[in-house]
């Protein structure tokens, strides 16, 4: 699908006012691999989602895809770079149709032959989407709007892919559909991916690397099959 | 009959001005929940344009012409400069800037031509048409006028449904954040809507100017008539602006044509008080109220 790019965080400090949420952040994302972020609510795992894409400015620190430095770019100038950002919430566009939200993600493509190449290939691959294009993406249920957002931010051919908590508000057996997916865009298409969840035991069981983060700190870091027997940490800060 | 029938068509042809106005009210209340009080001192002044060209050239279309593209401009111009500082703050921010915007306007349309009543040329004939021996209550004007604010909205429509642009305006204006991660400059769309809402009033100023003599304030009391039909049709919905000015325009006429021109306005309040005490979302919106 594309080059897969290495995402670099050094040193990130942001926030929303006040004290900082991310207190000097360092995560090295090898390409083609998934790293999973882990915590509580409120220990930072969104804010550094959107420190990378600059939806927040972040007030010190470098965010690198391949090297160059995006942290103080616009969100649009991020996305342009490659890379892709699948919000908390879905984000959904629940008033255009299936369609619309898929070429919408297109729209980063040059030119109308390989938009509709891309869409055409969207549809192959999530059959349920080509099914529902013209409806209205609110009518989707939780699972096919997860699928939704994941395929439309591929429709851009990003190199690096942000997901905050893609498991949220599904069903089990969703959120392995979902996991499932993301380990083949890995597999298949040596994508790039950060995964932030709170479902710690589903992100540890496709991740290569897993990080924990606690009140704006990284306190663990390391392979993911380590996290997933180092008991006493995964009670701490995972719940499980 | 012959009453009813000039009543009914005069109020459409007056009612596609509301009509334009209440579009181009919608197009930037969607993209950037601002509410543009310049709106009508914003097609005042291309209307002003417009006059300097045509007493210039001679030519009408040149002078239409031009007030278009200075609308573009001026929309364009407004947004970039005033506007993109007051679209992410409060609300009340946003209504004094633009307040401002039209008190600049008219004020500088003042200084510059004097305050004065000029007359404007009609596109086409204003002489009543007539079908057999009935009078029809329109002229060539009106039918012109009926036809270039519906090619307008129709080509809006055609914009926004089947073109990337279009997409790109729709996305900003439901989920800016959403569209900014996914690549849409969105600081461009919304000065590309602002420009297509200055395009728009520019062809209702030249459009209904005839009827009210140019004056600085000429286009104050169309601005509210405007606002108005924006608000019945619910102030999400360009069709719902086409139909409110519509039915807003044909009311109006009844109104003045068998009560009375002074009850004109009051019936414009009456209608608008109606609507907001009845569906205060517009008759074809499909959400809740919202602040204005």
């Amino acid at each position: 699908m594309s080059d897969a790019a290495a995402l670099g965080v050094e040193n990130v400090v942001a926030g929303y006012g006040g004290a900082p949420v991310l207190d000097g952040v360092s995560i090295a994302v090898r390409p083609a691999t998934i790293t999973a972020v882990l915590g509580a609510n409120g220990a930072g795992k969104t804010t550094l989602l959107r420190a990378i894409t600059g939806l927040v400015r972040p007030r010190a620190g470098r965010i690198t895809v391949d090297g160059v430095n995006l942290a103080r770019r616009r969100p649009e100038a991020v996305a342009r770079a490659g890379v892709a950002h699948v919000p908390e919430g879905q984000g959904v566009i629940t008033e255009l149709t299936v369609e619309e939200n898929l070429r919408l993600g297109g729209l980063l493509r040059f030119g109308g032959a390989r938009r509709a190449a891309a869409l055409a290939e969207t549809y192959r691959r999530f059959g349920i989407l080509a099914e529902r294009r013209h409806r209205a993406a609110g009518t989707l249920s939780g699972g096919e709007r997860q699928i939704l957002v994941i395929a439309r931010a591929l429709m851009a051919s990003p190199r690096v892919l942000l997901l905050d908590e893609p498991s949220l508000g599904l069903a089990p057996k969703i959120v392995a559909q979902v996991m499932d997916l993301v380990r083949q865009l890995r597999d298949d298409s040596g994508l790039t991916v950060l995964l932030v969840e709170q479902n710690a035991r589903s992100a540890l069981s496709i991740a290569d690397q897993g990080i924990v983060l606690n009140v704006g700190k990284i306190v663990a870091e390391s392979p993911a099959a380590e996290l997933l027997v180092d008991v006493g940490l995964r009670r701490h800060y995972l719940g499980f | 009959m012959q009453e009813f029938l000039e009543f009914t068509l005069g109020g459409i042809a007056f009612g596609m001005i509301y009509a334009a106005i209440g579009l181009s009210l919608v197009l930037i209340w969607r993209g950037t929940r601002i509410l543009n009080y310049a709106q009508g001192g914003m097609a005042m002044f291309t209307t002003y344009v417009a006059l300097i060209v045509i007493n210039h050239t001679g030519n009408y279309w040149e002078g239409f012409g031009v007030a278009l593209a200075a609308g573009l401009v001026l929309g364009a111009v407004l947004e970039r400069t005033v506007i993109r500082p007051v679209e992410n703050k409060p609300p009340l921010n946003a209504v004094i800037v633009t307040i401002g915007v039209l008190i600049f306007l008219e004020g500088l349309a003042g200084i510059i031509y004097g305050g004065q009543f000029r007359s404007f040329p009609p596109a086409f004939s204003v002489v009543g048409l007539k079908i057999g021996g009935t009078a029809l209550g329109v002229s060539r004007a009106d039918l012109f006028t009926g036809g270039a604010v519906l090619a307008a909205a129709l080509l809006l429509a055609v914009l926004f449904r089947a073109t990337s642009v279009g997409l790109r305006l729709r996305a900003t204006a439901f989920a800016p954040n959403v569209a900014r991660l996914l690549g849409v400059r969105i600081g461009r769309v919304l000065t590309l809507g602002w420009a297509l809402a200055g395009l728009i009033g520019a062809l209702a100023g030249v459009l209904v100017t005839p009827a009210t003599f140019l004056y600085p304030n000429s286009m104050d009391s169309i601005f509210v008539l405007g606002f108005t039909a924006a608000v019945i049709g619910g102030l999400e919905s360009p069709v719902g602006a086409v139909a409110g000015g519509l039915i807003l325009g044909v009311v109006l006429s009844y109104a003045g044509g068998y009560l009375g021109s002074d009850l004109v306005s009051l019936f414009g309040l009456a209608v608008l008080a109606v609507v907001l005490m009845v569906r205060p979302s517009g008759l074809f919106s499909t959400t809740a109220t919202r602040q204005v």
